[in-house]
Protein backbone atom coordinates (compact mmCIF):
# COMPACT_ATOMS: atom_id res chain seq x y z
CA UNK A 1 0.00 0.00 0.00
CA UNK A 2 1.39 3.56 -0.87
CA UNK A 3 2.15 5.35 2.70
CA UNK A 4 2.58 8.88 0.46
CA UNK A 5 1.11 9.13 -2.96
CA UNK A 6 1.31 12.42 -4.26
CA UNK A 7 -0.42 13.74 -7.58
CA UNK A 8 0.67 16.42 -9.75
CA UNK A 9 1.18 18.94 -6.66
CA UNK A 10 2.07 22.37 -7.26
CA UNK A 11 2.65 25.20 -4.93
CA UNK A 12 2.82 28.99 -6.10
CA UNK A 13 4.38 31.62 -4.41
CA UNK A 14 2.96 34.65 -6.60
CA UNK A 15 3.92 33.45 -10.02
CA UNK A 16 7.10 31.52 -8.49
CA UNK A 17 6.20 28.13 -9.09
CA UNK A 18 8.34 26.72 -6.17
CA UNK A 19 7.05 22.90 -7.03
CA UNK A 20 5.04 22.29 -10.00
CA UNK A 21 3.25 19.40 -11.13
CA UNK A 22 5.45 16.69 -9.03
CA UNK A 23 3.98 12.87 -8.55
CA UNK A 24 5.30 10.68 -6.67
CA UNK A 25 4.83 7.34 -4.57
CA UNK A 26 6.79 6.05 -1.39
CA UNK A 27 5.00 2.45 -0.91
CA UNK A 28 5.10 1.13 2.79
CA UNK A 29 8.46 -0.02 4.53
CA UNK A 30 10.09 1.81 2.23
CA UNK A 31 13.19 3.74 3.33
CA UNK A 32 12.69 6.66 0.89
CA UNK A 33 15.26 9.65 0.02
CA UNK A 34 14.28 12.87 -1.28
CA UNK A 35 17.25 14.90 -2.31
CA UNK A 36 18.23 18.24 -4.23
CA UNK A 37 19.69 21.10 -3.98
CA UNK A 38 19.13 24.41 -1.83
CA UNK A 39 15.61 25.83 -3.36
CA UNK A 40 15.15 23.15 -5.37
CA UNK A 41 11.37 23.00 -3.24
CA UNK A 42 12.69 19.67 -0.70
CA UNK A 43 11.15 21.20 2.26
CA UNK A 44 7.78 23.18 0.33
CA UNK A 45 7.07 19.49 -1.05
CA UNK A 46 7.56 18.24 2.48
CA UNK A 47 5.49 21.40 3.81
CA UNK A 48 2.74 20.58 1.37
CA UNK A 49 2.74 16.72 2.11
CA UNK A 50 1.95 17.48 6.21
CA UNK A 51 -0.70 20.14 5.42
CA UNK A 52 1.64 22.86 6.83
CA UNK A 53 0.91 25.12 3.46
CA UNK A 54 -1.64 24.57 0.77
CA UNK A 55 -0.97 23.60 -2.26
CA UNK A 56 -2.17 25.23 -5.42
CA UNK A 57 -3.13 22.14 -7.31
CA UNK A 58 -2.89 18.08 -7.46
CA UNK A 59 -4.00 15.63 -4.78
CA UNK A 60 -1.97 13.98 -1.34
CA UNK A 61 -3.20 10.78 0.13
CA UNK A 62 -1.26 10.41 3.48
CA UNK A 63 -1.53 6.21 4.49
CA UNK A 64 -4.08 6.10 2.00
CA UNK A 65 -6.59 9.01 3.58
CA UNK A 66 -7.26 12.32 1.24
CA UNK A 67 -5.41 15.20 2.73
CA UNK A 68 -5.98 17.74 4.24
CA UNK A 69 -9.25 16.03 4.85
CA UNK A 70 -7.84 13.34 7.23
CA UNK A 71 -5.18 15.34 9.00
CA UNK A 72 -5.65 15.26 12.45
CA UNK A 73 -6.39 11.03 12.05
CA UNK A 74 -3.07 10.92 9.61
CA UNK A 75 -1.24 12.58 12.40
CA UNK A 76 -1.39 10.44 14.80
CA UNK A 77 0.20 8.45 12.61
CA UNK A 78 3.44 10.57 11.36
CA UNK A 79 6.51 11.58 13.20
CA UNK A 80 8.44 14.40 11.69
CA UNK A 81 11.90 15.56 12.43
CA UNK A 82 11.90 19.49 11.20
CA UNK A 83 15.51 20.31 10.10
CA UNK A 84 15.49 23.70 11.96
CA UNK A 85 14.21 22.63 15.77
CA UNK A 86 12.21 24.90 16.95
CA UNK A 87 10.54 23.76 20.06
CA UNK A 88 9.59 25.38 23.25
CA UNK A 89 12.65 26.98 24.72
CA UNK A 90 10.59 27.41 28.35
CA UNK A 91 10.12 23.93 28.35
CA UNK A 92 12.05 21.09 29.74
CA UNK A 93 12.33 18.02 27.32
CA UNK A 94 10.82 15.22 29.92
CA UNK A 95 7.68 17.95 29.66
CA UNK A 96 8.26 18.43 25.43
CA UNK A 97 7.97 14.55 25.24
CA UNK A 98 4.93 14.50 27.89
CA UNK A 99 3.05 17.24 25.90
CA UNK A 100 3.66 15.18 22.59
CA UNK A 101 2.37 12.01 24.12
CA UNK A 102 -0.66 13.85 25.58
CA UNK A 103 -1.27 15.04 21.98
CA UNK A 104 -1.52 11.25 20.67
CA UNK A 105 -3.41 10.80 23.84
CA UNK A 106 -0.58 7.81 24.86
CA UNK A 107 0.94 7.13 28.15
CA UNK A 108 5.10 7.42 28.68
CA UNK A 109 6.65 3.88 28.52
CA UNK A 110 9.33 4.56 30.96
CA UNK A 111 11.35 2.35 29.77
CA UNK A 112 11.08 3.25 26.52
CA UNK A 113 11.85 6.73 27.02
CA UNK A 114 15.13 5.42 29.14
CA UNK A 115 16.43 3.66 25.73
CA UNK A 116 16.53 6.67 23.38
CA UNK A 117 17.38 8.82 26.60
CA UNK A 118 20.52 6.55 26.82
CA UNK A 119 21.07 5.69 23.15
CA UNK A 120 20.94 9.76 22.41
CA UNK A 121 22.51 10.67 25.23
CA UNK A 122 19.73 13.13 25.76
CA UNK A 123 19.15 14.85 29.70
CA UNK A 124 15.66 15.13 30.28
CA UNK A 125 15.62 17.84 33.38
CA UNK A 126 17.45 20.27 30.80
CA UNK A 127 15.71 22.68 29.58
CA UNK A 128 15.00 22.88 25.73
CA UNK A 129 16.16 26.37 24.89
CA UNK A 130 19.67 25.57 26.78
CA UNK A 131 20.18 22.29 24.24
CA UNK A 132 22.63 22.35 21.80
CA UNK A 133 21.57 22.35 17.70
CA UNK A 134 22.93 18.80 17.92
CA UNK A 135 21.36 18.08 21.41
CA UNK A 136 17.66 19.78 20.16
CA UNK A 137 17.75 17.76 17.27
CA UNK A 138 18.12 14.55 19.45
CA UNK A 139 15.31 15.45 21.08
CA UNK A 140 13.18 16.52 17.90
CA UNK A 141 14.07 12.82 17.01
CA UNK A 142 12.66 11.37 20.63
CA UNK A 143 9.44 13.34 19.88
CA UNK A 144 9.11 12.00 16.35
CA UNK A 145 9.60 8.27 17.51
CA UNK A 146 8.08 8.05 20.75
CA UNK A 147 4.40 7.82 19.53
CA UNK A 148 5.23 5.00 17.30
CA UNK A 149 4.33 6.55 14.01
CA UNK A 150 3.80 4.45 10.83
CA UNK A 151 5.46 6.84 8.55
CA UNK A 152 8.59 9.04 9.66
CA UNK A 153 9.32 12.05 8.26
CA UNK A 154 12.76 13.68 8.57
CA UNK A 155 13.79 16.89 6.95
CA UNK A 156 17.77 17.47 7.25
CA UNK A 157 17.90 14.90 10.73
CA UNK A 158 21.69 14.64 11.03
CA UNK A 159 22.43 18.82 10.79
CA UNK A 160 24.62 18.93 14.07
CA UNK A 161 24.62 15.85 14.90
CA UNK A 162 28.49 14.66 15.84
CA UNK A 163 29.19 11.23 13.66
CA UNK A 164 28.81 8.58 16.75
CA UNK A 165 25.21 9.77 17.15
CA UNK A 166 24.62 10.51 13.51
CA UNK A 167 25.50 6.11 13.23
CA UNK A 168 23.31 5.51 16.12
CA UNK A 169 20.10 7.33 14.29
CA UNK A 170 20.49 5.98 11.09
CA UNK A 171 20.79 1.94 12.84
CA UNK A 172 17.59 3.03 15.01
CA UNK A 173 15.41 4.45 11.55
CA UNK A 174 16.67 1.16 10.01
CA UNK A 175 15.23 -0.88 13.03
CA UNK A 176 11.96 0.92 12.70
CA UNK A 177 12.29 0.15 8.94
CA UNK A 178 12.91 -3.12 9.63
CA UNK A 179 9.65 -2.74 11.84
CA UNK A 180 7.38 -1.27 9.64
CA UNK A 181 7.76 1.73 9.57
CA UNK A 182 8.30 4.01 6.48
CA UNK A 183 10.77 6.47 6.41
CA UNK A 184 10.96 9.71 4.53
CA UNK A 185 14.22 11.38 4.23
CA UNK A 186 15.09 14.82 2.75
CA UNK A 187 19.13 15.23 3.24
CA UNK A 188 21.69 16.99 1.49
CA UNK A 189 23.87 14.12 2.38
CA UNK A 190 24.42 11.53 -0.68
CA UNK A 191 26.12 9.28 0.97
CA UNK A 192 23.90 8.91 3.82
CA UNK A 193 21.51 7.96 1.51
CA UNK A 194 22.91 5.56 -0.69
CA UNK A 195 23.98 3.90 2.39
CA UNK A 196 20.59 3.81 3.93
CA UNK A 197 17.61 4.33 1.38
CA UNK A 198 16.17 1.58 -1.21
CA UNK A 199 14.44 4.29 -3.48
CA UNK A 200 15.45 7.68 -3.80
CA UNK A 201 13.96 11.08 -5.98
CA UNK A 202 15.58 13.69 -7.12
CA UNK A 203 14.26 17.06 -7.04
CA UNK A 204 15.23 20.06 -9.15
CA UNK A 205 13.96 23.77 -9.31
CA UNK A 206 10.62 22.50 -8.22
CA UNK A 207 10.38 19.16 -10.99
CA UNK A 208 10.73 15.64 -9.90
CA UNK A 209 13.67 14.66 -12.23
CA UNK A 210 14.20 11.31 -11.33
CA UNK A 211 13.32 7.98 -9.01
CA UNK A 212 15.36 5.45 -8.94
CA UNK A 213 15.42 2.32 -6.85
CA UNK A 214 19.34 2.04 -5.20
CA UNK A 215 18.59 -1.71 -4.72
CA UNK A 216 18.33 -2.64 -8.34
CA UNK A 217 20.70 -0.11 -8.78
CA UNK A 218 23.70 -1.70 -11.09
CA UNK A 219 26.94 -1.55 -9.22
CA UNK A 220 29.12 -2.56 -11.92
CA UNK A 221 28.76 0.22 -13.60
CA UNK A 222 32.53 2.79 -13.49
CA UNK A 223 32.86 6.21 -14.25
CA UNK A 224 36.10 6.49 -15.82
CA UNK A 225 37.67 9.93 -16.17
CA UNK A 226 40.59 10.96 -18.44
CA UNK A 227 42.54 14.15 -18.33
CA UNK A 228 45.12 15.29 -20.44
CA UNK A 229 45.47 17.28 -24.27
CA UNK A 230 44.73 14.34 -26.29
CA UNK A 231 41.92 12.37 -25.70
CA UNK A 232 41.09 9.26 -26.69
CA UNK A 233 37.77 9.46 -27.34
CA UNK A 234 37.77 7.32 -30.48
CA UNK A 235 39.29 4.07 -28.41
CA UNK A 236 37.20 4.80 -25.22
CA UNK A 237 33.79 4.66 -27.39
CA UNK A 238 35.45 0.99 -29.28
CA UNK A 239 35.57 -0.40 -26.14
CA UNK A 240 32.09 0.29 -25.36
CA UNK A 241 32.67 3.28 -23.02
CA UNK A 242 29.77 6.13 -23.09
CA UNK A 243 30.80 9.59 -23.19
CA UNK A 244 28.96 11.55 -20.27
CA UNK A 245 30.65 15.26 -20.20
CA UNK A 246 33.40 16.50 -22.11
CA UNK A 247 35.52 19.58 -21.68
CA UNK A 248 38.81 20.91 -22.08
CA UNK A 249 41.23 18.12 -21.56
CA UNK A 250 38.44 16.44 -19.60
CA UNK A 251 36.62 13.49 -20.20
CA UNK A 252 33.90 11.37 -18.31
CA UNK A 253 32.50 8.15 -19.77
CA UNK A 254 30.60 5.21 -18.02
CA UNK A 255 31.55 1.86 -19.04
CA UNK A 256 30.31 -1.57 -17.67
CA UNK A 257 31.83 -4.09 -19.63
CA UNK A 258 34.74 -6.07 -18.58
CA UNK A 259 37.33 -4.54 -16.51
CA UNK A 260 40.39 -6.50 -17.95
CA UNK A 261 39.30 -4.79 -21.71
CA UNK A 262 39.18 -1.19 -19.63
CA UNK A 263 42.32 -1.23 -18.13
CA UNK A 264 43.95 -2.64 -20.93
CA UNK A 265 42.92 -0.12 -22.97
CA UNK A 266 44.10 2.07 -19.98
CA UNK A 267 47.84 1.29 -19.82
CA UNK A 268 47.97 1.70 -23.89
CA UNK A 269 46.66 5.34 -23.47
CA UNK A 270 48.26 6.01 -20.09
CA UNK A 271 51.28 7.45 -21.58
CA UNK A 272 49.28 10.45 -23.40
CA UNK A 273 47.30 11.43 -20.26
CA UNK A 274 48.07 13.35 -17.56
CA UNK A 275 45.74 11.55 -15.07
CA UNK A 276 43.14 8.78 -15.09
CA UNK A 277 40.74 7.92 -11.81
CA UNK A 278 38.10 5.14 -12.15
CA UNK A 279 35.18 4.73 -9.78
CA UNK A 280 32.48 2.79 -8.91
CA UNK A 281 29.10 5.08 -9.99
CA UNK A 282 27.87 6.21 -6.78
CA UNK A 283 24.45 8.53 -6.01
CA UNK A 284 26.28 11.76 -6.54
CA UNK A 285 27.34 10.64 -10.24
CA UNK A 286 23.84 9.58 -10.62
CA UNK A 287 22.26 12.58 -9.15
CA UNK A 288 25.24 15.25 -11.18
CA UNK A 289 24.41 13.41 -14.53
CA UNK A 290 20.65 13.66 -13.97
CA UNK A 291 20.74 17.49 -13.28
CA UNK A 292 23.22 17.70 -16.44
CA UNK A 293 21.04 15.89 -18.37
CA UNK A 294 17.84 17.71 -17.09
CA UNK A 295 20.29 20.72 -17.78
CA UNK A 296 21.27 19.48 -21.55
CA UNK A 297 17.71 19.00 -22.43
CA UNK A 298 16.55 23.09 -21.50
CA UNK B 1 -6.77 19.79 26.07
CA UNK B 2 -2.99 19.66 25.53
CA UNK B 3 -2.31 22.94 24.06
CA UNK B 4 -4.77 24.65 26.57
CA UNK B 5 -2.36 23.46 29.65
CA UNK B 6 0.46 24.42 27.37
CA UNK B 7 -0.54 27.69 26.72
CA UNK B 8 -1.96 28.53 30.20
CA UNK B 9 1.43 27.37 31.44
CA UNK B 10 3.17 29.60 28.93
CA UNK B 11 1.80 32.71 30.30
CA UNK B 12 2.11 32.02 34.25
CA UNK B 13 4.69 34.58 34.32
CA UNK B 14 2.99 37.02 32.64
CA UNK B 15 -0.48 36.61 34.19
CA UNK B 16 1.39 36.77 37.98
CA UNK B 17 3.56 39.93 36.65
CA UNK B 18 0.64 41.83 35.46
CA UNK B 19 -1.28 41.13 38.47
CA UNK B 20 1.05 42.09 40.99
CA UNK B 21 1.70 45.43 39.41
CA UNK B 22 -1.25 46.55 38.35
CA UNK B 23 -2.83 45.46 42.21
CA UNK B 24 0.62 47.61 43.59
CA UNK B 25 -0.84 49.96 41.30
CA UNK B 26 -4.41 50.07 42.58
CA UNK B 27 -2.96 50.02 46.24
CA UNK B 28 -0.85 53.23 45.87
CA UNK B 29 -3.41 54.98 43.48
CA UNK B 30 -5.77 54.36 46.14
CA UNK B 31 -3.58 55.13 49.19
CA UNK B 32 -3.80 58.59 47.87
CA UNK B 33 -7.37 58.98 48.19
CA UNK B 34 -7.81 60.14 51.97
CA UNK B 35 -4.96 62.71 51.58
CA UNK B 36 -6.21 63.81 48.31
CA UNK B 37 -9.73 64.28 49.51
CA UNK B 38 -8.11 66.26 52.88
CA UNK B 39 -6.34 68.66 49.68
CA UNK B 40 -9.71 69.69 49.00
CA UNK B 41 -9.48 68.39 45.59
CA UNK B 42 -13.34 68.35 44.77
CA UNK B 43 -13.42 72.08 45.06
CA UNK B 44 -10.77 72.53 42.33
CA UNK B 45 -11.92 75.07 39.64
CA UNK B 46 -12.01 73.99 36.39
CA UNK B 47 -14.83 75.81 35.15
CA UNK B 48 -12.94 77.63 32.65
CA UNK B 49 -12.35 74.42 31.06
CA UNK B 50 -15.21 73.27 28.03
CA UNK B 51 -17.83 70.84 29.39
CA UNK B 52 -17.48 69.15 26.48
CA UNK B 53 -13.23 68.98 27.07
CA UNK B 54 -14.04 68.05 30.52
CA UNK B 55 -16.71 65.22 29.95
CA UNK B 56 -14.26 63.29 27.52
CA UNK B 57 -11.70 63.35 30.39
CA UNK B 58 -14.24 62.10 32.53
CA UNK B 59 -13.35 65.25 34.92
CA UNK B 60 -17.06 66.77 34.41
CA UNK B 61 -17.93 66.09 38.25
CA UNK B 62 -15.19 67.31 40.45
CA UNK B 63 -17.68 67.06 43.38
CA UNK B 64 -17.22 62.83 43.11
CA UNK B 65 -13.60 63.42 43.96
CA UNK B 66 -14.66 63.80 47.78
CA UNK B 67 -15.84 60.12 47.56
CA UNK B 68 -14.09 56.72 47.20
CA UNK B 69 -15.95 55.93 44.51
CA UNK B 70 -15.62 59.24 42.52
CA UNK B 71 -11.53 59.05 42.94
CA UNK B 72 -11.44 55.75 41.87
CA UNK B 73 -13.57 55.93 38.77
CA UNK B 74 -11.16 58.51 37.56
CA UNK B 75 -8.12 57.18 38.74
CA UNK B 76 -8.86 53.62 37.27
CA UNK B 77 -9.44 54.68 34.07
CA UNK B 78 -6.05 54.72 33.07
CA UNK B 79 -5.52 50.90 34.67
CA UNK B 80 -8.53 49.75 32.55
CA UNK B 81 -6.58 51.18 29.32
CA UNK B 82 -3.21 49.45 30.77
CA UNK B 83 -6.20 45.97 31.09
CA UNK B 84 -6.92 46.53 27.32
CA UNK B 85 -3.58 46.64 26.46
CA UNK B 86 -2.93 43.53 28.62
CA UNK B 87 -5.77 41.95 26.75
CA UNK B 88 -4.88 43.26 23.20
CA UNK B 89 -1.03 41.72 23.41
CA UNK B 90 -2.54 38.30 24.90
CA UNK B 91 -4.18 38.12 21.44
CA UNK B 92 -1.77 39.77 19.13
CA UNK B 93 1.00 37.70 20.34
CA UNK B 94 -1.00 33.87 20.51
CA UNK B 95 -0.95 33.05 17.32
CA UNK B 96 2.10 35.07 16.16
CA UNK B 97 4.26 34.29 18.39
CA UNK B 98 4.11 30.43 17.27
CA UNK B 99 5.10 31.34 13.89
CA UNK B 100 7.94 33.99 15.03
CA UNK B 101 9.65 31.35 17.38
CA UNK B 102 8.74 28.68 14.61
CA UNK B 103 7.18 26.46 17.46
CA UNK B 104 4.46 26.17 14.70
CA UNK B 105 6.29 23.39 13.07
CA UNK B 106 5.82 21.46 16.53
CA UNK B 107 2.73 21.98 16.91
CA UNK B 108 1.59 22.02 13.04
CA UNK B 109 3.03 18.09 13.33
CA UNK B 110 0.94 17.15 16.16
CA UNK B 111 -2.91 15.30 15.19
CA UNK B 112 -4.52 19.03 16.50
CA UNK B 113 -6.62 20.64 13.67
CA UNK B 114 -6.65 24.53 13.30
CA UNK B 115 -9.39 24.93 14.60
CA UNK B 116 -8.55 23.27 17.69
CA UNK B 117 -5.25 25.20 18.23
CA UNK B 118 -7.14 28.58 17.80
CA UNK B 119 -10.11 27.55 20.31
CA UNK B 120 -7.34 26.22 22.84
CA UNK B 121 -5.35 29.29 22.34
CA UNK B 122 -8.49 31.29 22.71
CA UNK B 123 -10.07 29.67 26.14
CA UNK B 124 -6.58 29.74 27.57
CA UNK B 125 -5.95 33.37 27.10
CA UNK B 126 -9.28 33.67 28.21
CA UNK B 127 -8.61 32.28 31.04
CA UNK B 128 -5.67 34.21 31.37
CA UNK B 129 -7.23 37.14 31.01
CA UNK B 130 -10.34 36.41 33.40
CA UNK B 131 -8.04 35.51 36.55
CA UNK B 132 -6.09 38.45 35.88
CA UNK B 133 -8.71 40.72 35.75
CA UNK B 134 -11.01 39.13 38.66
CA UNK B 135 -7.96 39.25 40.99
CA UNK B 136 -7.54 42.96 40.43
CA UNK B 137 -11.28 43.61 40.65
CA UNK B 138 -10.94 41.44 44.15
CA UNK B 139 -7.70 43.68 45.05
CA UNK B 140 -9.22 46.88 43.88
CA UNK B 141 -12.65 46.47 45.97
CA UNK B 142 -10.22 45.40 49.44
CA UNK B 143 -8.59 48.25 48.75
CA UNK B 144 -11.33 50.39 48.39
CA UNK B 145 -12.83 49.10 51.50
CA UNK B 146 -9.53 49.89 53.31
CA UNK B 147 -9.45 53.68 52.25
CA UNK B 148 -13.15 54.51 51.45
CA UNK B 149 -14.60 57.79 53.36
CA UNK B 150 -16.58 57.12 56.81
CA UNK B 151 -20.17 56.74 55.46
CA UNK B 152 -19.88 55.32 51.91
CA UNK B 153 -21.75 52.50 51.71
CA UNK B 154 -20.25 48.82 51.13
CA UNK B 155 -23.35 47.61 49.34
CA UNK B 156 -23.51 50.22 46.82
CA UNK B 157 -19.58 49.77 46.39
CA UNK B 158 -19.90 46.34 45.69
CA UNK B 159 -22.52 46.69 43.36
CA UNK B 160 -20.32 49.06 41.41
CA UNK B 161 -17.54 46.88 40.97
CA UNK B 162 -19.75 44.05 40.21
CA UNK B 163 -20.86 45.93 37.54
CA UNK B 164 -17.01 46.98 36.36
CA UNK B 165 -15.91 43.33 36.81
CA UNK B 166 -18.51 42.69 34.49
CA UNK B 167 -18.22 45.44 31.88
CA UNK B 168 -14.26 45.30 32.34
CA UNK B 169 -14.69 41.42 31.23
CA UNK B 170 -16.34 42.12 28.34
CA UNK B 171 -14.13 44.99 27.14
CA UNK B 172 -11.03 42.77 27.36
CA UNK B 173 -12.45 39.81 26.02
CA UNK B 174 -13.53 41.95 22.91
CA UNK B 175 -9.74 43.80 22.95
CA UNK B 176 -8.53 39.95 22.93
CA UNK B 177 -10.72 38.58 20.13
CA UNK B 178 -9.13 41.75 17.94
CA UNK B 179 -6.03 40.69 18.89
CA UNK B 180 -6.62 37.30 17.69
CA UNK B 181 -8.07 38.38 14.70
CA UNK B 182 -5.03 40.33 14.32
CA UNK B 183 -2.55 37.45 15.30
CA UNK B 184 -4.06 35.44 12.96
CA UNK B 185 -2.81 37.58 9.68
CA UNK B 186 0.49 37.96 10.95
CA UNK B 187 3.34 35.78 10.48
CA UNK B 188 5.71 37.23 13.15
CA UNK B 189 4.89 38.57 16.80
CA UNK B 190 7.24 41.64 16.30
CA UNK B 191 4.31 43.93 15.63
CA UNK B 192 2.32 42.59 17.87
CA UNK B 193 3.30 45.16 21.02
CA UNK B 194 2.82 48.04 18.89
CA UNK B 195 -0.44 46.92 17.42
CA UNK B 196 -1.65 46.12 20.99
CA UNK B 197 -0.83 49.57 21.56
CA UNK B 198 -2.01 51.21 18.57
CA UNK B 199 -5.44 49.09 19.04
CA UNK B 200 -5.71 50.48 22.36
CA UNK B 201 -5.00 54.30 22.00
CA UNK B 202 -6.25 54.56 19.05
CA UNK B 203 -9.94 53.25 20.03
CA UNK B 204 -9.72 55.16 23.31
CA UNK B 205 -8.86 58.50 21.43
CA UNK B 206 -12.15 57.75 19.47
CA UNK B 207 -14.09 57.69 22.28
CA UNK B 208 -12.45 61.16 23.52
CA UNK B 209 -13.32 62.38 20.18
CA UNK B 210 -17.03 60.67 20.39
CA UNK B 211 -17.43 62.85 23.39
CA UNK B 212 -15.74 66.04 22.64
CA UNK B 213 -18.84 66.51 19.87
CA UNK B 214 -22.10 65.38 19.85
CA UNK B 215 -21.82 64.97 15.71
CA UNK B 216 -19.24 62.12 16.43
CA UNK B 217 -20.65 60.88 19.54
CA UNK B 218 -21.27 57.49 17.23
CA UNK B 219 -17.29 57.13 17.63
CA UNK B 220 -17.84 55.88 21.67
CA UNK B 221 -19.36 52.66 19.96
CA UNK B 222 -15.69 52.06 18.49
CA UNK B 223 -14.06 52.57 22.30
CA UNK B 224 -14.34 49.20 24.24
CA UNK B 225 -12.76 51.54 26.94
CA UNK B 226 -15.39 53.65 27.06
CA UNK B 227 -17.89 49.96 27.95
CA UNK B 228 -15.96 49.82 31.08
CA UNK B 229 -14.84 53.21 32.37
CA UNK B 230 -15.54 53.35 36.34
CA UNK B 231 -16.54 56.46 36.42
CA UNK B 232 -19.36 55.82 34.01
CA UNK B 233 -20.12 52.53 35.47
CA UNK B 234 -20.56 54.20 38.93
CA UNK B 235 -22.44 57.03 38.36
CA UNK B 236 -24.84 55.60 35.38
CA UNK B 237 -24.30 51.44 35.57
CA UNK B 238 -24.07 49.29 33.04
CA UNK B 239 -24.39 51.02 29.30
CA UNK B 240 -25.90 48.15 27.36
CA UNK B 241 -25.59 49.73 24.01
CA UNK B 242 -21.81 49.94 24.76
CA UNK B 243 -21.52 46.23 25.97
CA UNK B 244 -23.63 44.59 22.74
CA UNK B 245 -21.62 46.49 20.44
CA UNK B 246 -18.45 44.94 22.19
CA UNK B 247 -19.97 41.34 22.13
CA UNK B 248 -20.63 41.60 18.59
CA UNK B 249 -17.04 43.00 17.87
CA UNK B 250 -16.00 39.76 19.51
CA UNK B 251 -17.94 37.44 18.07
CA UNK B 252 -16.81 38.79 14.38
CA UNK B 253 -13.47 38.82 15.68
CA UNK B 254 -13.87 35.08 16.46
CA UNK B 255 -15.64 34.09 13.43
CA UNK B 256 -13.30 35.76 11.39
CA UNK B 257 -9.98 34.10 13.14
CA UNK B 258 -11.40 30.92 12.71
CA UNK B 259 -11.83 31.44 9.04
CA UNK B 260 -8.63 32.86 8.18
CA UNK B 261 -6.52 31.16 10.58
CA UNK B 262 -8.04 27.61 8.80
CA UNK B 263 -6.52 29.15 5.32
CA UNK B 264 -3.33 30.11 6.48
CA UNK B 265 -0.01 29.23 4.86
CA UNK B 266 3.40 28.44 6.93
CA UNK B 267 5.76 31.14 5.59
CA UNK B 268 8.66 29.37 4.44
Amino acid sequence: MPVIELNNISKYFGKFAAVKELSLVVEEGEFFGFIGPNGAGKSTTMNMILNFIKRNGGSVKLLGQDMPGADVVVKKKIGYVPSDVRFYPQLRVHDLIRYTLDFHHMKEDKQELEHYCELFEVDLKKKFGDLSLGNKKKVAVICAMIHHPELLILDEPTNGLDPLMHARLFRLMKEKQEQGTTVFLSSHNLKEVEDYCSKVAFIKAGHLIGVEDLTAINKNVKIITLKGENLPLDQMKTIGAELIKQGKNEARFSYEKELPLLFQTLSHMAHGLDDVTVDNRDLEEQFMSMYENQEAAR
Amino acid sequence: MTLFRLECKTHTKTLLIWTIVVALLTLGLVSLFPAMKDMGLQQMDLKSMPKEMLKAFNLSDMAAFATIKGYFGYEFQYVMIATGIFAAMLGTNALSREESEGTITYLYAQPISRASIVSSKMLANALIYSLYWVVSMVVAFLVCLIFKESGASVSDLFKGFSQLTFTGWIMGLTFLGVGFLLSSLLSSNKSATSLSLGLVFLTFILGVVGKLKDTFKTLVYFSPVDTALPSAIFKSGIQWNYVWTDLIVLVLSVLLTFWIYRRKDLKA
